[in-house]
């Protein structure tokens, strides 16, 4: 049905015109993120190929490009032509490899395109290379010379403008936490449950994806009901409340270092006790793991994940729940920046224990989960999508063995993917945050 | 970008099937992605309150509308917006009133 229009795309132009400096400063970004721990992964892989077997696209294409292994030489080829000196005397025996613009073609195809920075290939490294980060130095070096493909740019960008990555007004996030808060009063029929904003001193800063915000705000009524349940001192920013950072996925740190640190300062500036992130994969590993790199130095404060935070409750018997409230069969899926990647792994099990009457694991789970497909900015990279959809299928099928109704997923990022992999696979299922299920079992 | 067959004619859509042009919606357009990505035979005049709100607030201000806007001006509650777009306000109601895709986790 579909055809290719002969014109050409004006991301691919800027390939074309890409100029020797562009190259250089490509070249002077990536070497800057090589340190000697790296050079050493850079020099080590021995192309055991245990890799393969591991990884969505390669068990959905079954192709070289798809490999991590070949990914990865793609970066190593280029590190030893420049940075090594083996490749810069025997350059055709270690595989040295010039970064022209056929490479850098290459270099967007495999490591934007084929790679969700999921991390599934460095758990099952033989000699634990970490896959990811040296497949995002290249993603930098890309970034420094505006070659990020398009959907993922422009997040980043407009975060970087209009202080979230959906651009919402100020006005407009604030007229909605006012109806989430209209629409949890009546639900609960308490008129003290409230969504506080700018509150200083409160004990937890919470934050969220602005998609919730955007379009689906019934994950931050959620929320609020299990705060107001727990009687916990909480707030929200009314300017700083973005948990997401695409710098991760699209390598330019000093984009990612500007992001979090919003997040740093609000802090501050409320004097809360620990930041809360939302169920948000990648903005978890973003802000407890890697702003404090981005940033250069150390946080004052506690980060949790709001799974760590729910959970806590229950443990110290602040809410109670009860799992009759949800009879429907649940599963649950593992996103790879939160779970793999970021250490959250039994808390989201946790709750659902004592939330849910019917649990199912899907198989594998925990830390060897797939990806679902949507990770390492694939959901904004729309010229990938096809691929997207096709390795997805792994997920899908995973989903539907376990025959549940209901799939939890502690991700907005992924559950958009899940969304679409439901319509797309026919999966017949419903999609939640572990948090939404949670307040539908709270007993008040 | 690819095109799709649309009543005869080629209609450029991007690789996820959103409008490459939004200067070229038309009714008969809203009506053809409705039933191609949500399986929606035929428009209500509720599914048009909320697309022309959509349409009305992106011609305006160039982005959608958060769904707060869409439900306090066509008076539709928020689990109906969801019923009448399966796939949600932005991949549903935003793709079918011929915005591009948003930014972010969508």
């Amino acid at each position: 049905m579909n055809e290719k229009k002969d014109s050409k795309d004006p991301f691919d132009e800027q390939i074309e015109q890409l100029t020797p400096d562009d190259l250089q400063k490509a070249l002077q970004v990536f070497e800057q993120k090589i340190d000697h721990k790296y050079a050493a992964h850079l020099n080590s892989c021995v192309h055991c190929g245990l890799c393969a077997d591991v990884c969505h696209y390669y068990l959905t294409y079954k192709d070289l490009q798809s490999i991590p292994a070949y990914k990865l030489s793609l970066v190593i080829g280029v590190f030893k032509k420049y940075f090594s000196f083996s490749g810069k005397a025997i350059p055709r025996w270690v595989g040295a490899k010039t970064l022209d613009k056929d490479m850098v073609k290459e270099w967007i195809d495999s490591l934007f395109g084929r790679c969700s920075l999921c991390g599934r290939c460095a758990i099952n490294c033989s000699i634990g290379l970490n896959i990811p980060y040296l497949i995002r130095t290249a993603r930098s070096a890309l970034a420094a010379i505006g070659l990020v493909p398009p959907g993922l740019q422009s997040t980043v960008n407009t975060a970087i403008e209009k202080g979230n990555n959906m651009g919402i007004a100020k006005e407009d996030w604030l007229e909605t936490v006012e109806w989430v808060e209209e629409e949890l009063q009546d639900d609960i029929d308490d008129r003290n449950a409230v969504l506080p904003l700018d509150k200083k001193g409160a004990k937890y800063f919470y934050t969220i994806n602005p998609r919730e915000a955007m379009f689906f705000p019934l994950s931050i009524q959620a929320v609020g009901k299990i705060f107001h349940a727990a009687g916990e001192s909480w707030t929200f920013s009314s300017d700083n409340y973005d948990v997401t950072n695409y710098g991760l996925y699209n390598g330019d740190d000093e984009a990612a270092g500007i992001m979090s640190d919003r997040l740093v300062r609000s802090m501050k500036e409320l004097g809360c006790n620990t930041l809360v992130l939302a169920e948000c994969g990648h903005g978890f590993n973003s802000n407890r793991w890697e702003a404090p790199e981005w940033l250069s130095k150390k946080y004052g404060f506690e980060v949790r994940s709001i799974l760590e935070v729910v959970a806590g409750f229950i443990r110290d018997g602040k809410i109670k729940l009860d799992p009759a409230k949800n009879q429907d069969l649940i599963t649950l899926h593992d996103p790879c920046n939160l779970v793999r990647l970021g250490g959250i792994v039994e808390e989201q099990r946790y709750i659902l224990k004592h939330a849910a009457a019917n649990f199912i694991e899907m198989i594998p789970n925990r830390q060897k989960n797939f990806c679902c497909g949507g990770g390492g900015g694939q959901l904004s990279m729309t010229r990938f999508s096809e691929r997207r959809l096709k390795v997805g299928k792994i997920k899908s099928d995973q989903i539907q063995k376990t025959g549940a109704k209901i799939v939890a997923s502690p991700c907005h990022n992924c559950i958009d993917q899940l969304m679409e992999l439901n319509k797309h696979y026919k999966l017949n299922v419903q999609i939640k945050t572990v948090c939404e299920i949670a307040a539908d079992a709270l007993v008040i | 970008m690819p095109f799709v067959d649309f009543n005869g004619s080629k209609l450029e859509v991007n690789e996820e099937g959103f409008l490459a042009n939004p200067s070229e919606w038309k009714k008969e357009i809203a009506e053809f992605f409705a039933l191609k990505e949500e399986g929606i035979e035929k428009l209500s005049d509720d599914h048009w309150a909320v697309i022309n709100y959509i349409r009305d607030y992106y011609m305006e201000k160039d982005i959608a509308p958060m769904v707060r806007k869409i439900c306090k001006n066509t008076g539709l509650k928020l689990k109906y917006i969801y019923e009448l777009f399966p796939s949600g306000p932005a991949k549903g109601a935003a793709k079918i009133a011929g915005l591009p895709k948003p930014d972010g986790c969508v």
